[in-house]
């Protein structure tokens, strides 16, 4: 197919799967507001905006001194009210704090944030109004849809209505985009890339998840986990729709190895990290090799080792950070070579 | 007449699409107005809103450029149909082919011998001082001698019958909207549609594709097609989108494309494959920088080459806009005349060519009941309709025809007949004008119906989408 086509399905894949994933994350996150400790939804915050390697908007954040209770003006902090400055002055400090309003806005319609799920759906919706005679009439029907709802709604109004079931309906929407892709789409090399541009994100969202809730709850030992360190660990579990298979392959108490393990291990899982690697090499390989053949070779084999340090290093593995690390550089790379093997390769030396 | 009706306004010099004079619906619209009567207040609402609303969960959009940015748009459609009964759309489409067969004559003439130019039909300075003739093209002949396959003629009607407004033989656009409109009218007028017997438009993807693999220079019966658009950003890209689609043909960029060896060739995933034919979407301009404008980013570097080598089909052929330039135009009766040896079927709105010191008199003693447009222009940019201008508006303007008077052309203003439109509840008349389009590869084809524009604000006579126009589906019934 046209190589510009393959890369705007590519694209699309990608931009979908990212809104997806943060509307996964902000569900979690805005259901917590309701009824977590202060100290949880600061780790939230703190765990979107390492994983998305973004600046939280202002100074940063900081746990207010008093907001250890659920009352009083913690919970107002946190929770945020609309019609009241978004920004609050802390205590003549020369820094100011994000309420929670302001993050979500940040992270949901800002346009000026190219991760905002307002811009990752705009991109995706974007992509397939360009590459709308390559995907079928029904899903671009659904995808537009969609967009037009996301399009009516700010910020102020799913706050004063429930954030989490707004975050819910646009996971909703791109699980419905992506149901009828499979049941209308013609699997030709536009569903191939359109897959492939899936699964490599989720496996570098996944990778980038994971590292950032290592380095705020360390699972070794000697480092003592923040307060309340189990249910930091089963919103990962909730994120992956992963409780019930938890449960099932352990104990009901939670650790934090064994949640790790399940979520990078589990191929009955359908978005574990192997899942997801697994399927990004399957569609590699279903697709025909491309015009530069260096780095189709490249390609072919980078998408292998990823697979085997996935399945294979990882049980045995002594730093798992390190290892994630690998899996987020393996998947920029694999981005690179299927860039330059399909999309941007140079034409000048091939056969006509 | 029924309540909804009864402030509709008919006016003896306007010809009114469904009313006679004396108020009496046409033959073949009686049925209409039954339905539109019975319909409930509530009913009709929500028709006009399905067919808004499909529109818009369609995406079907175009683009308008503002001061800094585009933004995407939703034309305007008007749920009530134009009825037009065969023996209506029969002459309409023997005019129309006709027409386009002398236009491809003409064409295959001024870019070979000239005979026209030789006979004194035409004077030679209206040829080629055109902007649009390409001295590149001369000497060649594009493959079934079709300079033009796909067209997109301007016709309004008066009193007087239907008269063309336009030929669009360069990148004519509109047919989605067509197509658009028609699914959107089957949608929410199912029973009257069905009662009405509507001769179909849909397999319009079919017949343009037929028209362009007997153009492919191979001879094979499935070349391989591209249809090249300037790109997204293009005021008709939905079209083009649709139009890939319909007639199964990439959707190509000129960065898409090059060529070797003459040849044109598509960057696919898996390396270079050949095309046959490119259904071009974009002007002559941008089409080769190596040929045309060298400053284009556009184009496709040796395009041209490929195309005089007979290595692969354009469509339309680079040059075409000569013939549908505003002064020629002028001249199109007279071409049927000398190339078909038959008196036209079709006639033209009458036309002043300023370049004639005799017709620039008339045309600045009467600006103010006259439309005066400038010759290199579309879209009803840089127009002048006297009876709507200020005496400012008209003395600034005489002053840009007097300085240059070989730009400009005048025509009476026509009182483009009216068809009753869905506005605030009730039925008012709009002016329309229709746009068929006709497709010719080794033969010529035309789908029973077009786009009609509608100028929705009230005594406008602008349809131009760009300029507050809308559209409306157009039913040829079946005899």
């Amino acid at each position: 197919m046209l190589a510009r086509s393959a890369q705007g399905l590519y694209w699309m894949g990608r931009y979908l799967e990212r809104a997806d994933h943060l509307c996964r994350l902000l569900r979690l996150q805005t259901e917590a507001l309701v009824d977590r400790p202060i100290a949880d939804i600061y780790a939230g915050w703190n765990r979107i905006y390492a994983s998305l390697n973004r600046q939280p908007p202002g100074a940063g954040l900081e746990l207010l001194p008093d907001g250890q209770s659920t009352d009083g003006a913690g919970v107002l902090q946190v929770m945020g009210v609309p019609g009241t400055a978004a920004w609050q002055q802390s205590g003549g400090d020369d820094y100011t704090l994000a309420d929670s309003f302001t993050l979500a806005d940040d992270l949901t319609f800002e346009r000026s944030n190219p991760d905002s799920v307002w811009s990752c759906f705009a991109q995706g919706r974007e992509n397939a109004r360009q590459m709308r005679h390559c995907i079928s009439a029904e899903m671009w029907t659904s995808l537009n849809l969609a967009y037009l709802r996301i399009q009516q709604v700010s910020i102020r109004d799913i706050w004063n209505a429930s954030p989490e079931s707004f975050y819910a309906t646009v996971s909703a929407d791109v699980d419905t985009f992506m149901g009828v892709a499979a049941a209308t789409m013609y699997r030709d090399e536009g569903w191939r890339f359109m897959r492939l541009g899936r699964f490599v994100e989720r496996s570098q969202l996944a990778a980038s998840l994971f590292l950032a809730q290592l380095e705020l709850f360390p699972t070794d030992a000697d480092a003592s986990p923040l307060d309340g360190s189990e249910s930091d660990w089963i919103i990962l579990l909730r994120l992956y729709h992963a409780m019930a298979a938890y449960n099932r392959a352990y104990s009901v108490a939670v650790a934090p190895n064994q949640v790790l393990d399940l979520l990078v291990t589990d191929p009955l899982l359908p978005d574990s990290l192997c899942s997801s690697v697994d399927a990004a090499a399957a569609e590699l390989s279903a697709i025909v090799p491309g015009p530069d053949r260096e780095s189709d070779d490249a390609a072919r084999r980078l998408a292998g080792r990823l697979s085997a340090l996935v399945h294979y290093e990882w049980p045995d593995a002594k730093d798992h950070a390190e290892l994630l690390h690998r899996v987020n550089g393996y998947c920029r790379q694999l981005h690179n070579l299927v860039t330059a093997t399909y999309f941007d390769y140079h034409s000048a030396n091939l056969p006509a | 007449m029924s309540d909804r009706f009864q402030n509709y306004s008919l006016d003896s010099a306007i010809y009114d699409e469904m009313f006679l004079p004396d108020g009496q619906p046409r033959d073949g619209w009686q049925r209409l107005q039954r339905e539109l009567t019975d319909f409930s207040d509530e009913e009709l609402a929500n028709i006009q809103e399905r067919v808004t609303r499909s529109f818009s969960n369609e995406g079907i959009t175009f683009t308008v450029y503002g001061d800094d940015e585009a933004e995407e748009r939703i034309i305007p459609i008007d749920c009530i149909p134009r009825l037009l009964s065969a023996a209506e759309w029969d002459t309409l489409a023997a005019g129309l082919e006709q027409r386009l067969r002398a236009l491809n004559l003409f064409l295959q003439d001024v870019y070979g011998e000239a005979r026209l130019i030789a006979d004194g039909v035409i004077p030679p300075e209206v040829v080629y001082e055109c902007p649009h003739y390409r001295p590149e093209m001369r000497g060649f002949t594009p493959p079934q001698g079709t300079w033009v396959a796909v067209c997109g003629t301007d016709v309004v009607r008066t009193n007087d019958g239907f008269r063309v407004l336009e030929d669009n033989l360069r990148v004519p656009s509109g047919v989605s909207y067509m197509i658009a409109n028609r699914k959107a009218a089957k949608t929410s007028l199912r029973r009257l549609y069905r009662d009405s017997r509507v001769q179909e438009v849909e397999h319009y993807g079919r017949l343009l594709r037929e028209a362009l693999v007997e153009l492919a220079p191979s001879g094979g019966a499935n070349p391989r097609i591209a249809l090249l658009t300037p790109g997204v950003y293009n005021s008709a890209f939905y079209e083009h989108m649709f139009l890939a689609r319909e007639i199964d043909a990439e959707l190509v960029e000129g960065r898409d494309l090059l060529v070797r060896d003459g040849f044109v060739y598509m960057r696919t995933t898996g390396g270079l494959e050949r095309i046959d034919v490119i259904y071009r979407r974009v002007d002559d301009d941008f089409l080769d920088p190596s040929v045309f404008r060298s400053d284009s980013v556009l184009g496709i570097p040796g395009l041209i080459d490929a195309y005089r080598r007979g290595n692969v089909a354009l469509a339309n052929a680079p040059g075409t806009g000569v013939a549908d330039d505003k002064s020629v135009y002028a001249y199109v009766p007279d071409m049927v005349r000398y190339y078909l040896n038959a008196d036209p079927l079709l006639q033209n709105v009458e036309t002043y060519l300023c370049r004639r010191p005799d017709e620039l008199e008339y045309t600045l003693d009467n600006l103010d009941k006259l439309v005066v447009k400038r010759v290199g222009e579309s879209g009803g940019y840089g127009m002048l309709v006297g009876p709507h201008a200020s005496a400012d508006e008209r003395a600034e303007y005489a002053e840009q025809v007097r300085a240059n008077p070989n730009d400009f052309i005048s025509q009476p203003t026509l009182a483009l007949s009216r068809s009753p439109c869905l506005i605030d509840g009730r039925f008012e008349p709009r002016h329309v004008d229709l746009r068929p389009f006709i497709l010719h590869g080794r033969e010529t084809r035309i789908v029973p119906g077009a786009f009609c524009r509608v100028a929705l604000r009230r005594g406008s006579l602008v349809v131009n989408s760009s300029q507050g126009g809308g559209g409306k589906d157009v039913w040829v019934l079946e005899d």
